[in-house]
C-alpha cells in the first residue's frame, strides 16, 4: 500500500476581515483545521459566506492568515515554489477580456517560465483538452459565452500540470453538459493522480466526484469526513433489479415483511435528469456532424 | 540668538531614503535574488500591461499628438525667419510630445494596478509563481516600453516633419540665391547675391553644432600693459559693474560698510571728482533696494554704510523668531562721469577687490575676518536691446574716447578636441548683429584681439568685415590654444556702429553631430522624465485607488517642478521671502502662537517633501535642440543615472508597500 501525503493541511487557520472600526471586522475563518491528503478529490462545502473561499486565498498566498498556519506541498501557503505545483481555477474567470484563448493561455505559460515550444505545445493541448471550439481561438475573451470563458480559465489552471488543482465553484456559468464535462475531466484528474479541492455549493457535483468533503457554516467545519461514509444510510437495505413480475414484486415484499422489515416502500426508480439531457445532447451533435 | 538653518533637513531626507533602500536590500533580497529568472516573468506581465495600453488606443496618441502640432504648426508659426521656424517647430513638438506623454501614461501607471485589483485578474495572475517584485516591475517595464515605442514612432514623426521643413527651407533658398545672382549679373541688383543663402541652400537648418562657445563678459576698455589685462568701466555709459556677495553673515548686528577702491583714468576733460552711483539689491527679492551716489576721493576710494539692514542682511522670522540669511546680495556700480573710466581690481586676492564688505559689529567673534569680499571677477554689463548686448564704437565727438570691448573667455580647451587645418590655423565663427546709428553707408567693422591668458602680449590682431546677421570665418594659429584660457576681444571699428552680441556670437568651431542623434538624445531625455513619472504612478497605485493615486503622481510632478521655490521659501524662513511681517501686537497672543507653529511645520515638511521628490526641473529636452546645438553625451547621461537614482527608491517604496499587500 502506497503511503498517501498531506497536500494540503491547516492548523487553527484564523482569517478576520478588519473593518473601519471593530465593530465592522468580519470573521470569514475560524481555527480550521484540514487535511488533504494526496491522490484524492475533496470537497468544501458550504453556503456563501461560509468562507470556501477565503480558504482557498488563503492557501494561494494570496491573503495573510489572521491566525493559524497553512502547509500547502509540504511548504507554506503562498510559496513560490509550491505555486508553481498549483493549478487554480477562480470562482469566476478573471482573464484579460483583450486578449484571445491563446494570448491568456500563452501569457499565463511565460509565467511558469516555458520556453516557445513548450508554450505551443501546452496552449494546443489544453485548449484541446477543455473543449474549446478552434473557430473560437483566436478570438477575444470578451467575445465568448460564459462557458467558453470557463473552459478558458480552466485550461490556466491546468497549463503547468500541477500536481494540486484548487478549483472554485467549477462548474458555476455552465450548462448541464458542460459541468458533466468538468465532472469528468476531474475523474481523468483523479486518474492521473492529481490531488483536487474542490470548493463548490452545488451539492450534485461534490457528491458525484469528492473522495472526502467538509461542510464549512459560518467559517468554520460543522462535518466532515469520507462522502460514502457521510451518505450511506446503513439501517435502509435497497434492491435494484429487471423484469421483476408484480406477483414477485409481492412475494419479496411479504417476504421482508415476515422477517421484520419496516417502512418498505417499492417503486420504479427514476434517470436523473442531468444524464436524459446529455444524453439528448449528445445525440443531437452526433447527428449534426457530417457523414463521411 | 543662533543662526538658525533647515540643513538637517536634506540630511534626514537623506537618512530616510537609505532606510528606504536597506529595507528593501533586507526584506527583497530573495525576491532579487529570484531575478535572475524572473525578469521574463516580468517582461510577461510587461507585455500585457503594453497589450493593454494599445487595447486602450493608446496608438491614437501619436496620431492626435501629430494633428495638434500641425495645427499649432501653422497657427503658430510666422515669418520667424529659417532659424527661427525649426526652432519654433521643434518647440511645439517636443512640447508637446512631453506633455501628451507625461499626461497619457501618467494616468495609465495610476490605472495599472488599481484596474487589475478592480477586474480581479490580480487573483489569477497572483496564483502563479510571480513574485510582487516582478509585478512591480512588469508593469513598469510594459508602460515604459509603451513610452518608448510611442517617442519612437514620434520621433520618426518629427524628423520627417523636419525634413520637410528643412528641404523647403532649403529650395528657397536656392532660388532666392539665383534670383540674386541672375539680377546681379543682369546688374539689376547692385549687391552680389548673399553667400548666406548657398550656405543654407546647401546644408540647410537642421543642425547640431559642436561649437564651443565662451563666456561673454563687457569692458569699456581694456588695458592690456599690465598682465593680467584690467577691465575699465565706462563712465557715463550704461553699463554696470555687479558685486555679488553669496553670503554676509546673519548675526551683524550693523550693516556692513562697503569700502570702495578703482583706479581712475580720463580720456577726456575732467569736469570734477568722479563719481559712482552705487544701489544694493537683494537677489532673492529685486524690488529690495537702496541706492546711494558717491564721489571718489583723489586715490579713486568711497565708504557707504546703507541704512537698512534687516532687509538685506538679516530676516527674523515671525514664526519661529530665529534669525535667517535672505540669501545674496549684490551691489550694483555705475560710473557717472563721462570719459572718466573705472578699473576694477581683478581680485587675484580677497583683500584687492575694488569693493569690500566690512564688518562693523563690535560683537564680531575675535579672530575672525574683518571683511567679506565678493565673488571674483565681477561682471559689467552694458547696453542691452531685445535681450543682446550691444557694444559701441568709437566716438567722433571724443575722438579719445576707446570703443567698448566684448570679451569671450574660453576656459579649459583641450586642444586635441579642436580641429586645425594644415596650415596649423583652427577656425572661429563670429555671428554679430549690426545696428548703425551713423555712418550708414559704411560696411561694418570689428577689431578682433585674441590671445592666450599666460601671455597677453602676444596678442593676434585681425580687422574684420562683419555682415549683420551673417556669419565670419576667422581663422586663427593654433599656438594660442596652448594655455589655460582662450580670450577673443571684439570691438567694433566705426563710430556710430554698435554690434550686437550674445554669449554665442563668438564660437570656436567644431565638426556638428547628425541632426537625428540630437533629437534621439532629447527624446531620451523625454523618456528619462516620463519613466519617472511612471514607476511614480505604479508606486502610488500598490496601496491607492487609482483616483488619489493619480492625485499624488500630479503633486510629485509639481511639487518636483517647483523644488527650486519651496527649497528657497524654507531656507530663506518661510513666508519672509514674500515680505511678509509679523505684527508686534499680535505677538503673545496664543491662537497666533499657534497659526506660526503651524506654519513653521508645514514649511518644514515642504522642505522635506521637495528634498524627498526627484527634481522635474532637471529634464528639459528642448534646451539644446532648439539652439542648435548638440546635447553633450554626459547631459544625457546624466539625466539617464539621475533617473535611476529616483527609480529605485522610488520603486523600493513600491515593493514594500506591496509586499504584504492582499492581492485578493
Amino acid at each position: 500500500m502506497v503511503a498517501q501525503y498531506s497536500a494540503i493541511q491547516t492548523r487553527q487557520l484564523t482569517k478576520v476581515y478588519p473593518g473601519f472600526w471593530k465593530s465592522q471586522q468580519v470573521l470569514a475563518l475560524w481555527q480550521l483545521n484540514l487535511q488533504v491528503l494526496q491522490g484524492e478529490i475533496f470537497g468544501l462545502l458550504g453556503p456563501n459566506g461560509s468562507g470556501k473561499t477565503t480558504t482557498i486565498k488563503l492557501l494561494l498566498g494570496l491573503i495573510n492568515p489572521t491566525a493559524g498556519d497553512a502547509l500547502v506541498m509540504g511548504q507554506r501557503a503562498g510559496d513560490q515554489n509550491t505555486r508553481r505545483r498549483i493549478g487554480y481555477l477562480p470562482e469566476e474567470s478573471y482573464l484579460y477580456r483583450f486578449l484571445n484563448a491563446r494570448q491568456t493561455l500563452d501569457f499565463y505559460a511565460r509565467l511558469f517560465n516555458m520556453n516557445r515550444a513548450q508554450r505551443r505545445r501546452a496552449v494546443d493541448y489544453y485548449l484541446d483538452f477543455v473543449g474549446l471550439e478552434p473557430a473560437v481561438r483566436g478570438r477575444r475573451i470578451g467575445t465568448y459565452s460564459k462557458g467558453q470563458t470557463r473552459r478558458v480559465a480552466l485550461a490556466q489552471a491546468l497549463l503547468n500540470n500541477p500536481d494540486l488543482i484548487i478549483m472554485d465553484e467549477p462548474t458555476s456559468g455552465l450548462d448541464p453538459v458542460g459541468m458533466l464535462e468538468i465532472k469528468g475531466m476531474i475523474g481523468r484528474l483523479k486518474q492521473a493522480g492529481k490531488t483536487v479541492l474542490l470548493s463548490s455549493h452545488q451539492l450534485a457535483d461534490v457528491e458525484d466526484v469528492c473522495d472526502r468533503l467538509v461542510i464549512l457554516y459560518r467559517g468554520q467545519v460543522e462535518l466532515g469526513g469520507a462522502l460514502a461514509d457521510l451518505l450511506e444510510r446503513r439501517e435502509v437495505f435497497q434492491l435494484e433489479a429487471r423484469a421483476v413480475s408484480p406477483e414477485l414484486q409481492e412475494k419479496l415484499i411479504a417476504v421482508a415483511r415476515g422477517n421484520g422489515a419496516q417502512d418498505i416502500r417499492t417503486g420504479r426508480p427514476r434517470v436523473r435528469l442531468e444524464d436524459l439531457f446529455k444524453r439528448l445532447v449528445d445525440a443531437k451533435r452526433q447527428a449534426e456532424q457530417p457523414h463521411v | 540668538m543662533p543662526h538658525a538653518s533647515l540643513s538637517y533637513v536634506p540630511v534626514i531626507a537623506d537618512v530616510l531614503i537609505g532606510l528606504l533602500v536597506l529595507a528593501f536590500a533586507l526584506l527583497a533580497f530573495r525576491d532579487v535574488a529570484r531575478l535572475r529568472t524572473g525578469f521574463s516573468r516580468a517582461w510577461a506581465v510587461g507585455r500585457i500591461t503594453l497589450a493593454e495600453a494599445w487595447n486602450a488606443r493608446i496608438w491614437a496618441v501619436p496620431l492626435l499628438w501629430f494633428l495638434i502640432c500641425l495645427i499649432l504648426t501653422f497657427a503658430l508659426v510666422r515669418s520667424y525667419g529659417p532659424g527661427g521656424e525649426v526652432r519654433v517647430d521643434l518647440t511645439i513638438f517636443l512640447r508637446a510630445q512631453e506633455i501628451l506623454l507625461l499626461v497619457y501614461l501618467g494616468v495609465l501607471a495610476c490605472l495599472a494596478l488599481p484596474r487589475e485589483r478592480e477586474r480581479r485578474t490580480l487573483i489569477t495572475t497572483g496564483s502563479k509563481p510571480i513574485t510582487r517584485l516582478e509585478l512591480l516591475l512588469g508593469k513598469v517595464m510594459g508602460l515604459s516600453a509603451a513610452a518608448l515605442l510611442m517617442i519612437l514612432v514620434m520621433m520618426g514623426a518629427t524628423w520627417g516633419f523636419m525634413k520637410v521643413v528643412d528641404a523647403r527651407i532649403r529650395h528657397d533658398a536656392w532660388v532666392l540665391y539665383h534670383l540674386q545672382k541672375k539680377n546681379y549679373d543682369k546688374m539689376v541688383r547692385h549687391l552680389p547675391p548673399q553667400a548666406g543663402l548657398l550656405y543654407l541652400a546647401r546644408h540647410g537648418v537642421l543642425r547640431a553644432q559642436n561649437n564651443i562657445t565662451g563666456r561673454l563678459r563687457i569692458a569699456g576698455y581694456i588695458n592690456y600693459a599690465v598682465n593680467p589685462p584690467i577691465r575699465a568701466l565706462k563712465g557715463g555709459s550704461a553699463e554696470t559693474l555687479y558685486f555679488e556677495f553669496p553670503s554676509l553673515p546673519a548675526t551683524l548686528r550693523a550693516p556692513p560698510l562697503f569700502v570702495f577702491h578703482f583706479g581712475v583714468r580720463s580720456f577726456g576733460k575732467r569736469r570734477g571728482p568722479a563719481r559712482i552711483h552705487v544701489t544694493l539689491v537683494q537677489r532673492s527679492n529685486p524690488m529690495n533696494t537702496e541706492e546711494k551716489s558717491l564721489t571718489l576721493n583723489a586715490q579713486g576710494s568711497a565708504v557707504w554704510q546703507p541704512k537698512k539692514r534687516f532687509a538685506f542682511f538679516s530676516y527674523v522670522n515671525p514664526m519661529t523668531g530665529r534669525i535667517y540669511n535672505p540669501g545674496p546680495v549684490v551691489v550694483k556700480v555705475a560710473s557717472m562721469t563721462a570719459g572718466d573710466y573705472l578699473f576694477i581690481a581683478n581680485g587675484r586676492k580677497p583683500q584687492d577687490a575694488s569693493c569690500l564688505a566690512w564688518n562693523m559689529d563690535r560683537t564680531r567673534t575675535p579672530g575672525h575676518t574683518n571683511f567679506v569680499a565678493p565673488k571674483p571677477d565681477p561682471i559689467i554689463t552694458g547696453f542691452k536691446s531685445n535681450g543682446k548686448q550691444e557694444v559701441v564704437g568709437p566716438s567722433y565727438r571724443h575722438p579719445g574716447i576707446p570703443p567698448e570691448v566684448a570679451s569671450f573667455e574660453f576656459r579649459h580647451l583641450k586642444r586635441r578636441q579642436i580641429p586645425i587645418n594644415k596650415n596649423g590655423d583652427f577656425t572661429v565663427h563670429l555671428l554679430v548683429g549690426v545696428d548703425k546709428q551713423m555712418n550708414e553707408a559704411l560696411p561694418a567693422k570689428a577689431q578682433l584681439l585674441a590671445y592666450d591668458v599666460d601671455n597677453p602680449q602676444g596678442r593676434q590682431r585681425q580687422v574684420l568685415r562683419i555682415d549683420d546677421k551673417h556669419i565670419t570665418v576667422v581663422k586663427l594659429p593654433a599656438s594660442l590654444l596652448d594655455g589655460s584660457s582662450l580670450v577673443i576681444n571684439l570691438s567694433s571699428m566705426i563710430p556710430g556702429h554698435w554690434l550686437k552680441i550674445t554669449p554665442a556670437s563668438v564660437a570656436i568651431v567644431r565638426p556638428p553631430s547628425p541632426f537625428i542623434l540630437n533629437l534621439a538624445k532629447s527624446e531620451l531625455v523625454v523618456l528619462c522624465e516620463v519613466t519617472l513619472l511612471i514607476v511614480i504612478g505604479v508606486t502610488a497605485g500598490t496601496c491607492l485607488g487609482w483616483p488619489v493615486a493619480l492625485l499624488t503622481t500630479m503633486v510629485c510632478y509639481i511639487l518636483g517642478n517647483i523644488v527650486a521655490f519651496v527649497g528657497k521659501l524654507s531656507r530663506q524662513g518661510g513666508f519672509g521671502l514674500l515680505n511678509y511681517v509679523q505684527e508686534n501686537r499680535l505677538k503673545g497672543v496664543w491662537y497666533y502662537q499657534i497659526g506660526s507653529l503651524i506654519s513653521a511645520v508645514m514649511v518644514k515638511m515642504l522642505n522635506m517633501l521637495v528634498h524627498l521628490l526627484p527634481d522635474f526641473t532637471r529634464f528639459d529636452p528642448l534646451y539644446f535642440i532648439v539652439r542648435s546645438v548638440n546635447m553633450p553625451w554626459t547631459v544625457a547621461a546624466t539625466d539617464v543615472f539621475w533617473t535611476l537614482a529616483c527609480v529605485l527608491p522610488t520603486l523600493a517604496l513600491g515593493y514594500l508597500l506591496l509586499r504584504k499587500q492582499e492581492l485578493a
